[in-house]
Protein backbone atom coordinates (compact mmCIF):
# COMPACT_ATOMS: atom_id res chain seq x y z
CA UNK A 1 0.00 0.00 0.00
CA UNK A 2 1.27 3.48 -0.85
CA UNK A 3 1.77 5.49 2.33
CA UNK A 4 -1.16 7.83 2.84
CA UNK A 5 -0.88 11.53 3.61
CA UNK A 6 -2.11 12.46 7.07
CA UNK A 7 -3.68 15.78 7.99
CA UNK A 8 -4.87 17.53 11.13
CA UNK A 9 -8.58 18.35 10.97
CA UNK A 10 -9.58 19.05 14.57
CA UNK A 11 -8.14 20.62 17.71
CA UNK A 12 -9.16 20.43 21.36
CA UNK A 13 -7.33 22.04 24.24
CA UNK A 14 -7.73 22.61 27.95
CA UNK A 15 -4.95 24.80 29.27
CA UNK A 16 -4.10 27.27 32.01
CA UNK A 17 -4.58 30.05 29.44
CA UNK A 18 -7.75 28.95 27.72
CA UNK A 19 -10.04 26.01 27.22
CA UNK A 20 -10.40 26.22 23.47
CA UNK A 21 -7.81 26.66 20.71
CA UNK A 22 -8.84 30.19 19.75
CA UNK A 23 -8.70 31.61 23.28
CA UNK A 24 -5.52 29.64 24.00
CA UNK A 25 -3.78 31.14 20.98
CA UNK A 26 -5.11 34.64 21.59
CA UNK A 27 -3.62 34.51 25.07
CA UNK A 28 -0.32 33.18 23.75
CA UNK A 29 -0.13 36.07 21.30
CA UNK A 30 -1.09 38.55 24.03
CA UNK A 31 1.57 37.15 26.36
CA UNK A 32 -1.00 36.27 29.00
CA UNK A 33 0.45 33.89 31.56
CA UNK A 34 -1.36 31.02 33.29
CA UNK A 35 1.27 30.76 36.02
CA UNK A 36 -0.13 31.66 39.44
CA UNK A 37 0.47 31.33 43.14
CA UNK A 38 -0.69 27.99 44.50
CA UNK A 39 -3.52 28.59 46.96
CA UNK A 40 -4.37 25.06 48.07
CA UNK A 41 -4.43 24.29 51.82
CA UNK A 42 -1.05 22.55 51.66
CA UNK A 43 0.74 25.39 49.86
CA UNK A 44 2.46 26.51 53.08
CA UNK A 45 4.40 23.25 53.11
CA UNK A 46 5.61 23.65 49.53
CA UNK A 47 8.89 25.33 48.68
CA UNK A 48 7.55 25.86 45.18
CA UNK A 49 4.46 28.02 45.42
CA UNK A 50 3.72 28.60 41.74
CA UNK A 51 2.07 26.44 39.08
CA UNK A 52 -0.12 26.73 36.01
CA UNK A 53 -3.52 25.42 37.10
CA UNK A 54 -6.74 25.27 35.12
CA UNK A 55 -9.17 27.10 37.36
CA UNK A 56 -12.22 27.17 35.13
CA UNK A 57 -12.84 23.49 34.38
CA UNK A 58 -16.09 22.26 35.91
CA UNK A 59 -16.47 18.48 35.57
CA UNK A 60 -20.27 18.64 35.86
CA UNK A 61 -20.37 20.75 32.68
CA UNK A 62 -19.07 17.67 30.88
CA UNK A 63 -20.18 14.60 32.84
CA UNK A 64 -23.07 13.45 35.01
CA UNK A 65 -22.28 13.40 38.71
CA UNK A 66 -21.62 9.71 39.30
CA UNK A 67 -19.50 9.48 36.16
CA UNK A 68 -17.41 12.51 37.09
CA UNK A 69 -16.83 10.95 40.51
CA UNK A 70 -15.34 7.83 38.95
CA UNK A 71 -12.96 9.61 36.57
CA UNK A 72 -9.63 11.08 37.60
CA UNK A 73 -9.06 14.71 36.59
CA UNK A 74 -6.63 13.50 33.88
CA UNK A 75 -9.41 11.41 32.32
CA UNK A 76 -11.93 14.23 32.54
CA UNK A 77 -9.48 16.48 30.70
CA UNK A 78 -8.82 13.87 28.00
CA UNK A 79 -12.48 13.20 27.28
CA UNK A 80 -13.47 16.88 27.29
CA UNK A 81 -10.60 17.84 24.96
CA UNK A 82 -11.46 14.92 22.67
CA UNK A 83 -15.07 16.10 22.42
CA UNK A 84 -13.82 19.55 21.44
CA UNK A 85 -11.50 18.12 18.79
CA UNK A 86 -14.24 15.90 17.31
CA UNK A 87 -16.62 18.87 17.16
CA UNK A 88 -13.93 21.06 15.60
CA UNK A 89 -13.23 18.40 12.97
CA UNK A 90 -16.95 18.21 12.18
CA UNK A 91 -16.81 14.43 12.47
CA UNK A 92 -20.25 12.84 12.59
CA UNK A 93 -19.46 9.67 14.52
CA UNK A 94 -22.82 8.13 13.59
CA UNK A 95 -21.68 8.13 9.98
CA UNK A 96 -18.15 6.89 10.65
CA UNK A 97 -16.79 3.35 10.74
CA UNK A 98 -15.71 3.35 14.39
CA UNK A 99 -13.44 0.34 13.83
CA UNK A 100 -11.28 2.64 11.71
CA UNK A 101 -10.96 5.27 14.46
CA UNK A 102 -8.49 5.00 17.35
CA UNK A 103 -6.95 6.98 20.17
CA UNK A 104 -3.27 7.37 21.03
CA UNK A 105 -2.79 9.34 24.22
CA UNK A 106 0.27 10.47 26.14
CA UNK A 107 0.42 11.01 29.87
CA UNK A 108 3.29 11.27 32.29
CA UNK A 109 1.73 10.61 35.67
CA UNK A 110 -1.72 9.23 34.71
CA UNK A 111 -4.20 9.33 37.57
CA UNK A 112 -1.91 11.16 39.98
CA UNK A 113 -4.79 12.66 41.95
CA UNK A 114 -6.41 9.29 42.56
CA UNK A 115 -3.13 7.72 43.66
CA UNK A 116 -2.45 10.55 46.05
CA UNK A 117 -5.99 10.53 47.46
CA UNK A 118 -5.60 6.83 48.08
CA UNK A 119 -2.33 7.29 49.94
CA UNK A 120 -3.73 10.17 51.98
CA UNK A 121 -6.63 7.93 52.95
CA UNK A 122 -4.37 5.04 53.91
CA UNK A 123 -1.41 6.72 55.54
CA UNK A 124 -2.76 10.03 56.79
CA UNK A 125 -6.31 9.17 57.69
CA UNK A 126 -5.46 5.60 58.70
CA UNK A 127 -8.29 4.15 56.61
CA UNK A 128 -8.25 0.38 56.30
CA UNK A 129 -9.19 0.21 52.65
CA UNK A 130 -9.47 2.19 49.44
CA UNK A 131 -12.41 3.19 47.28
CA UNK A 132 -13.54 0.61 44.70
CA UNK A 133 -12.67 2.77 41.68
CA UNK A 134 -9.12 3.55 42.79
CA UNK A 135 -7.37 1.20 40.34
CA UNK A 136 -9.59 2.21 37.44
CA UNK A 137 -9.06 5.92 38.08
CA UNK A 138 -5.34 5.71 38.71
CA UNK A 139 -4.17 3.38 35.93
CA UNK A 140 -2.14 5.12 33.25
CA UNK A 141 -4.35 3.95 30.40
CA UNK A 142 -7.58 5.15 32.06
CA UNK A 143 -7.78 8.40 30.11
CA UNK A 144 -7.20 6.92 26.64
CA UNK A 145 -9.48 4.00 27.31
CA UNK A 146 -12.25 6.30 28.50
CA UNK A 147 -12.03 8.25 25.25
CA UNK A 148 -12.43 5.01 23.28
CA UNK A 149 -15.30 3.94 25.52
CA UNK A 150 -17.19 7.23 25.45
CA UNK A 151 -16.98 7.74 21.69
CA UNK A 152 -17.23 4.09 20.67
CA UNK A 153 -13.83 3.85 18.97
CA UNK A 154 -12.86 0.24 18.40
CA UNK A 155 -9.68 0.91 16.46
CA UNK A 156 -6.14 1.13 17.90
CA UNK A 157 -5.84 2.39 21.50
CA UNK A 158 -2.46 2.93 23.13
CA UNK A 159 -1.15 5.02 25.98
CA UNK A 160 2.34 6.48 25.63
CA UNK A 161 4.35 7.25 28.71
CA UNK A 162 7.67 8.90 27.82
CA UNK A 163 7.48 11.77 30.32
CA UNK A 164 7.62 15.20 28.65
CA UNK A 165 7.58 13.83 25.10
CA UNK A 166 4.62 11.44 25.63
CA UNK A 167 2.14 13.29 23.48
CA UNK A 168 4.62 14.03 20.71
CA UNK A 169 5.24 10.31 20.41
CA UNK A 170 1.48 9.68 20.58
CA UNK A 171 0.82 12.08 17.68
CA UNK A 172 3.72 10.74 15.60
CA UNK A 173 2.76 7.12 16.10
CA UNK A 174 -0.91 7.87 15.45
CA UNK A 175 0.09 9.53 12.19
CA UNK A 176 1.88 6.30 11.24
CA UNK A 177 -1.25 4.25 11.99
CA UNK A 178 -3.10 6.22 9.34
CA UNK A 179 -0.17 6.53 6.98
CA UNK A 180 0.20 2.76 6.82
CA UNK A 181 -3.49 1.96 6.70
CA UNK A 182 -4.26 0.64 10.17
CA UNK A 183 -6.79 3.41 10.80
CA UNK A 184 -8.48 6.23 8.86
CA UNK A 185 -8.92 8.67 11.75
CA UNK A 186 -6.94 8.90 14.97
CA UNK A 187 -7.43 11.11 17.97
CA UNK A 188 -4.00 11.80 19.39
CA UNK A 189 -2.48 13.97 22.06
CA UNK A 190 -2.00 14.01 25.77
CA UNK A 191 -3.52 14.74 29.14
CA UNK A 192 -1.91 15.58 32.45
CA UNK A 193 -3.26 16.51 35.88
CA UNK A 194 -0.36 16.10 38.28
CA UNK A 195 -0.55 19.21 40.42
CA UNK A 196 -0.92 17.30 43.66
CA UNK A 197 1.03 18.02 46.84
CA UNK A 198 3.07 14.82 46.57
CA UNK A 199 3.93 15.28 42.90
CA UNK A 200 5.00 18.88 43.38
CA UNK A 201 7.13 17.76 46.35
CA UNK A 202 8.79 15.13 44.15
CA UNK A 203 9.56 17.76 41.51
CA UNK A 204 10.94 20.12 44.14
CA UNK A 205 13.42 17.45 45.13
CA UNK A 206 14.75 17.30 41.58
CA UNK A 207 15.76 20.99 41.81
CA UNK A 208 14.38 21.79 38.39
CA UNK A 209 11.48 24.08 39.35
CA UNK A 210 11.65 27.82 38.73
CA UNK A 211 12.17 30.30 41.52
CA UNK A 212 9.19 32.54 41.95
CA UNK A 213 9.64 35.93 40.30
CA UNK A 214 9.40 38.22 43.33
CA UNK A 215 7.89 41.09 41.37
CA UNK A 216 5.37 39.05 39.40
CA UNK A 217 4.87 35.29 39.98
CA UNK A 218 3.21 34.95 36.56
CA UNK A 219 6.57 35.75 34.98
CA UNK A 220 8.55 33.03 36.74
CA UNK A 221 9.17 30.83 33.70
CA UNK A 222 11.85 32.47 31.53
CA UNK A 223 12.95 30.07 28.78
CA UNK A 224 16.22 30.89 27.01
CA UNK A 225 16.65 34.07 29.05
CA UNK A 226 19.89 34.53 30.99
CA UNK A 227 17.97 34.79 34.29
CA UNK A 228 15.97 31.57 33.83
CA UNK A 229 15.84 29.36 36.91
CA UNK A 230 13.71 26.36 35.98
CA UNK A 231 10.38 25.07 34.81
CA UNK A 232 6.86 25.70 36.09
CA UNK A 233 4.52 22.71 36.34
CA UNK A 234 1.16 22.93 34.60
CA UNK A 235 -1.90 20.85 33.83
CA UNK A 236 -4.15 20.36 30.82
CA UNK A 237 -4.89 18.35 27.72
CA UNK A 238 -4.39 18.70 24.00
CA UNK A 239 -6.05 16.44 21.44
CA UNK A 240 -5.85 16.59 17.66
CA UNK A 241 -7.90 14.74 15.09
CA UNK A 242 -5.64 13.17 12.47
CA UNK A 243 -7.16 11.93 9.27
CA UNK A 244 -6.31 10.34 5.96
CA UNK A 245 -6.00 13.38 3.68
CA UNK A 246 -8.19 11.95 0.93
CA UNK A 247 -10.96 11.23 3.40
CA UNK A 248 -10.68 14.72 4.88
CA UNK A 249 -10.88 16.32 1.44
CA UNK A 250 -13.82 14.09 0.43
CA UNK A 251 -15.89 15.20 3.40
CA UNK A 252 -14.88 18.87 2.98
CA UNK A 253 -13.10 19.12 6.34
CA UNK A 254 -11.02 22.13 7.31
CA UNK A 255 -7.37 21.07 7.16
CA UNK A 256 -5.00 22.79 9.57
CA UNK A 257 -1.86 21.13 8.20
CA UNK A 258 -0.32 17.90 7.01
CA UNK A 259 2.11 16.06 9.28
CA UNK A 260 5.06 15.49 6.99
CA UNK A 261 7.74 14.34 9.40
CA UNK A 262 8.19 12.63 12.72
CA UNK A 263 11.45 11.72 14.39
CA UNK A 264 12.00 9.98 17.67
CA UNK A 265 15.08 8.73 19.42
CA UNK A 266 16.57 8.07 22.82
CA UNK A 267 19.62 9.96 24.05
CA UNK A 268 20.87 6.82 25.79
CA UNK A 269 23.28 8.98 27.75
CA UNK A 270 21.70 10.22 31.00
CA UNK A 271 18.29 9.99 32.63
CA UNK A 272 17.87 13.77 33.06
CA UNK A 273 20.71 15.55 31.26
CA UNK A 274 19.77 16.31 27.66
CA UNK A 275 22.18 15.49 24.87
CA UNK A 276 22.91 17.44 21.72
CA UNK A 277 23.49 14.17 19.88
CA UNK A 278 20.06 12.82 20.92
CA UNK A 279 18.18 15.99 20.12
CA UNK A 280 19.83 16.56 16.76
CA UNK A 281 19.23 12.91 15.88
CA UNK A 282 15.48 13.30 16.41
CA UNK A 283 15.32 16.60 14.51
CA UNK A 284 17.27 15.18 11.58
CA UNK A 285 15.06 12.10 11.44
CA UNK A 286 11.98 14.31 11.27
CA UNK A 287 13.51 16.56 8.60
CA UNK A 288 14.59 13.55 6.55
CA UNK A 289 11.11 12.07 6.69
CA UNK A 290 9.61 15.44 5.77
CA UNK A 291 12.03 15.74 2.86
CA UNK A 292 12.70 19.40 3.55
CA UNK A 293 15.73 21.51 4.34
CA UNK A 294 15.91 23.27 7.74
CA UNK A 295 15.72 26.68 6.05
CA UNK A 296 12.23 25.78 4.83
CA UNK A 297 10.97 25.87 8.43
CA UNK A 298 9.05 29.03 9.33
CA UNK A 299 8.85 28.35 13.05
CA UNK A 300 10.18 26.01 15.71
CA UNK A 301 8.18 25.52 18.90
CA UNK A 302 10.99 24.63 21.27
CA UNK A 303 10.83 22.26 24.18
CA UNK A 304 12.20 25.30 26.08
CA UNK A 305 11.46 24.29 29.64
CA UNK A 306 13.28 27.19 31.29
CA UNK A 307 15.93 25.07 32.98
CA UNK A 308 19.55 26.12 32.54
CA UNK A 309 20.63 22.88 30.95
CA UNK A 310 17.65 22.13 28.73
CA UNK A 311 17.60 25.50 27.07
CA UNK A 312 21.33 25.81 26.40
CA UNK A 313 21.42 22.25 25.03
CA UNK A 314 18.36 22.76 22.86
CA UNK A 315 19.65 26.09 21.52
CA UNK A 316 22.90 24.37 20.57
CA UNK A 317 21.01 21.48 18.95
CA UNK A 318 18.77 23.78 16.94
CA UNK A 319 21.78 25.84 15.83
CA UNK A 320 23.58 22.71 14.74
CA UNK A 321 20.68 21.34 12.67
CA UNK A 322 18.88 24.48 11.50
CA UNK A 323 21.35 27.32 11.88
CA UNK A 324 20.24 30.52 13.56
CA UNK A 325 17.75 31.91 11.06
CA UNK A 326 14.51 30.16 12.00
CA UNK A 327 12.28 31.89 14.59
CA UNK A 328 11.99 29.80 17.77
CA UNK A 329 9.78 30.26 20.81
CA UNK A 330 8.88 28.46 23.99
CA UNK A 331 5.20 28.81 24.78
CA UNK A 332 5.86 27.07 28.12
CA UNK A 333 6.74 30.55 29.36
CA UNK A 334 2.97 31.16 29.42
CA UNK A 335 1.20 27.79 29.86
CA UNK A 336 3.85 26.06 31.94
CA UNK A 337 5.25 22.60 31.44
CA UNK A 338 2.25 20.30 31.05
CA UNK A 339 4.38 17.17 31.00
CA UNK A 340 2.61 14.32 29.17
CA UNK A 341 0.25 16.79 27.46
CA UNK A 342 2.71 19.56 26.77
CA UNK A 343 3.87 18.40 23.32
CA UNK A 344 0.28 18.12 22.07
CA UNK A 345 -0.65 21.54 23.45
CA UNK A 346 2.43 23.05 21.81
CA UNK A 347 1.61 21.26 18.54
CA UNK A 348 -1.85 22.86 18.75
CA UNK A 349 -0.11 26.23 19.21
CA UNK A 350 1.71 25.45 15.95
CA UNK A 351 -1.53 24.54 14.15
CA UNK A 352 -3.03 27.85 15.27
CA UNK A 353 0.15 29.66 14.21
CA UNK A 354 -0.36 28.29 10.69
CA UNK A 355 -4.06 29.14 10.75
CA UNK A 356 -3.52 32.69 12.04
CA UNK A 357 -0.18 33.25 10.23
CA UNK A 358 1.20 34.49 13.51
CA UNK A 359 4.04 33.44 15.79
CA UNK A 360 3.64 33.31 19.58
CA UNK A 361 6.43 34.81 21.67
CA UNK A 362 8.83 33.50 24.27
CA UNK A 363 7.53 35.49 27.22
CA UNK A 364 9.57 36.78 30.17
CA UNK A 365 12.69 37.05 28.06
CA UNK A 366 14.89 39.69 29.65
CA UNK A 367 18.36 39.17 28.20
CA UNK A 368 20.13 36.73 25.91
CA UNK A 369 22.27 34.04 27.44
CA UNK A 370 25.67 33.03 26.16
CA UNK A 371 25.16 29.94 24.05
CA UNK A 372 21.46 30.69 23.48
CA UNK A 373 21.67 32.94 20.46
CA UNK A 374 18.66 32.26 18.29
CA UNK A 375 15.70 34.39 17.24
CA UNK A 376 13.53 33.58 20.26
CA UNK A 377 10.64 35.94 19.34
CA UNK A 378 11.22 37.71 22.66
CA UNK A 379 8.10 38.86 24.49
CA UNK A 380 6.10 40.09 21.51
CA UNK A 381 4.39 37.77 19.06
CA UNK A 382 4.54 38.39 15.34
CA UNK A 383 1.35 38.83 13.34
CA UNK A 384 0.88 38.62 9.60
CA UNK A 385 3.99 36.57 8.92
CA UNK A 386 4.35 33.53 6.69
CA UNK A 387 3.89 30.38 8.73
CA UNK A 388 3.58 27.40 6.41
CA UNK A 389 5.95 24.86 7.92
CA UNK A 390 6.56 24.24 11.61
CA UNK A 391 8.66 21.96 13.76
CA UNK A 392 7.70 21.09 17.33
CA UNK A 393 10.41 19.76 19.63
CA UNK A 394 9.83 17.64 22.72
CA UNK A 395 12.52 16.12 24.90
CA UNK A 396 12.10 14.10 28.05
CA UNK A 397 13.54 12.71 31.23
CA UNK A 398 14.42 9.19 30.30
CA UNK A 399 15.91 10.54 27.08
CA UNK A 400 13.03 10.09 24.63
CA UNK A 401 12.85 12.82 22.03
CA UNK A 402 9.91 13.46 19.72
CA UNK A 403 9.97 15.94 16.85
CA UNK A 404 6.96 16.69 14.65
CA UNK A 405 7.00 18.64 11.40
CA UNK A 406 3.80 19.86 9.78
CA UNK A 407 3.07 21.91 6.70
CA UNK A 408 0.14 23.95 5.49
CA UNK A 409 -1.75 22.20 2.70
CA UNK A 410 -2.17 24.45 -0.29
CA UNK B 1 -30.23 3.95 61.21
CA UNK B 2 -32.81 2.64 58.74
CA UNK B 3 -31.07 0.43 56.20
CA UNK B 4 -33.44 1.05 53.30
CA UNK B 5 -33.58 4.83 53.83
CA UNK B 6 -29.81 5.06 54.11
CA UNK B 7 -29.37 3.02 50.95
CA UNK B 8 -31.86 5.24 49.13
CA UNK B 9 -29.89 8.30 50.19
CA UNK B 10 -26.57 6.82 49.07
CA UNK B 11 -27.94 5.90 45.65
CA UNK B 12 -29.92 9.08 45.19
CA UNK B 13 -26.94 11.25 46.06
CA UNK B 14 -24.45 9.31 44.00
CA UNK B 15 -26.54 8.93 40.85
CA UNK B 16 -28.80 12.00 41.06
CA UNK B 17 -31.92 9.81 41.13
CA UNK B 18 -35.23 10.76 42.77
CA UNK B 19 -35.66 8.88 46.07
CA UNK B 20 -39.05 7.48 45.03
CA UNK B 21 -37.49 5.66 42.05
CA UNK B 22 -35.38 3.65 44.47
CA UNK B 23 -37.98 1.14 45.59
CA UNK B 24 -37.41 -2.22 47.27
CA UNK B 25 -38.26 -4.15 44.11
CA UNK B 26 -36.23 -1.93 41.74
CA UNK B 27 -33.39 -3.75 40.03
CA UNK B 28 -30.00 -2.13 39.57
CA UNK B 29 -30.44 -2.75 35.87
CA UNK B 30 -33.69 -0.77 35.84
CA UNK B 31 -31.90 2.03 37.70
CA UNK B 32 -29.12 1.89 35.07
CA UNK B 33 -26.53 1.09 37.70
CA UNK B 34 -23.93 -1.46 36.58
CA UNK B 35 -22.14 -4.07 38.66
CA UNK B 36 -19.05 -1.90 39.12
CA UNK B 37 -21.19 0.92 40.49
CA UNK B 38 -22.83 -1.46 42.96
CA UNK B 39 -19.36 -2.04 44.47
CA UNK B 40 -19.20 1.68 45.08
CA UNK B 41 -22.64 1.69 46.69
CA UNK B 42 -21.71 -1.23 48.93
CA UNK B 43 -18.47 0.52 49.86
CA UNK B 44 -20.42 3.57 51.04
CA UNK B 45 -22.89 1.37 52.91
CA UNK B 46 -20.03 -0.45 54.64
CA UNK B 47 -18.65 2.90 55.79
CA UNK B 48 -22.04 4.13 57.01
CA UNK B 49 -22.92 0.97 58.91
CA UNK B 50 -19.42 0.01 60.01
CA UNK B 51 -19.68 -3.47 58.53
CA UNK B 52 -17.73 -5.53 56.03
CA UNK B 53 -19.42 -7.25 53.11
CA UNK B 54 -17.51 -10.42 52.10
CA UNK B 55 -16.56 -10.74 48.43
CA UNK B 56 -18.83 -13.76 47.90
CA UNK B 57 -21.89 -11.79 49.03
CA UNK B 58 -21.84 -9.04 46.42
CA UNK B 59 -23.94 -10.82 43.81
CA UNK B 60 -27.03 -8.65 44.03
CA UNK B 61 -29.77 -7.72 41.60
CA UNK B 62 -32.38 -5.67 43.46
CA UNK B 63 -32.50 -3.03 46.16
CA UNK B 64 -34.23 -5.59 48.38
CA UNK B 65 -31.24 -7.94 47.92
CA UNK B 66 -28.93 -5.26 49.29
CA UNK B 67 -31.23 -4.26 52.14
CA UNK B 68 -31.54 -7.89 53.26
CA UNK B 69 -27.80 -8.45 52.94
CA UNK B 70 -26.93 -5.30 54.89
CA UNK B 71 -29.45 -6.01 57.63
CA UNK B 72 -28.18 -9.56 58.07
CA UNK B 73 -24.58 -8.40 58.22
CA UNK B 74 -25.43 -5.55 60.60
CA UNK B 75 -27.00 -8.07 62.96
CA UNK B 76 -24.20 -10.63 62.59
CA UNK B 77 -21.36 -8.15 62.87
CA UNK B 78 -22.93 -6.24 65.76
CA UNK B 79 -22.60 -9.38 67.88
Amino acid sequence: MTPRRVVVTGLGVLSPIGNNPTLFFQNLMAGKSGVKKINTPLADDLDCKIAAFINDFEPLDHFVKNKAATMDRVTQFAVAASQQAINDAGLDLEQEDLERIGIYLGTGMGGATSIEEGYVRLYRENAKRLKPFTVLMAMNNAAGSQVALDFGFTGPDLTFCTACSSSSIAIGEAMRQIRHGYADVMLAGGSEALLTFGTIKAWEALRTLADEDPADPSKSCKPFSSDRSGLVLGEGAGIVVLEDMEKAIARGAHIYAEIIGFGSSNDSSHVTQPSIEGQTRAMRKALNEAGIEPNQLDYINAHGTGTKLNDSTEAASISKVCGTGVPVSSTKSLHGHIMGATAAIEFIACMMAIKEQSLPPTANFTSPDEGCELDFIPNIGRKNVKVDTIMSNSFAFGGTSGVLIAKKVS
Amino acid sequence: MDTFKTLQEIISNKFDKPIDEITMDATFESLEIDSLDTFDIIFDAEEKFGIKVPNDEVDIKTIADVVQLLERLRNEQAK
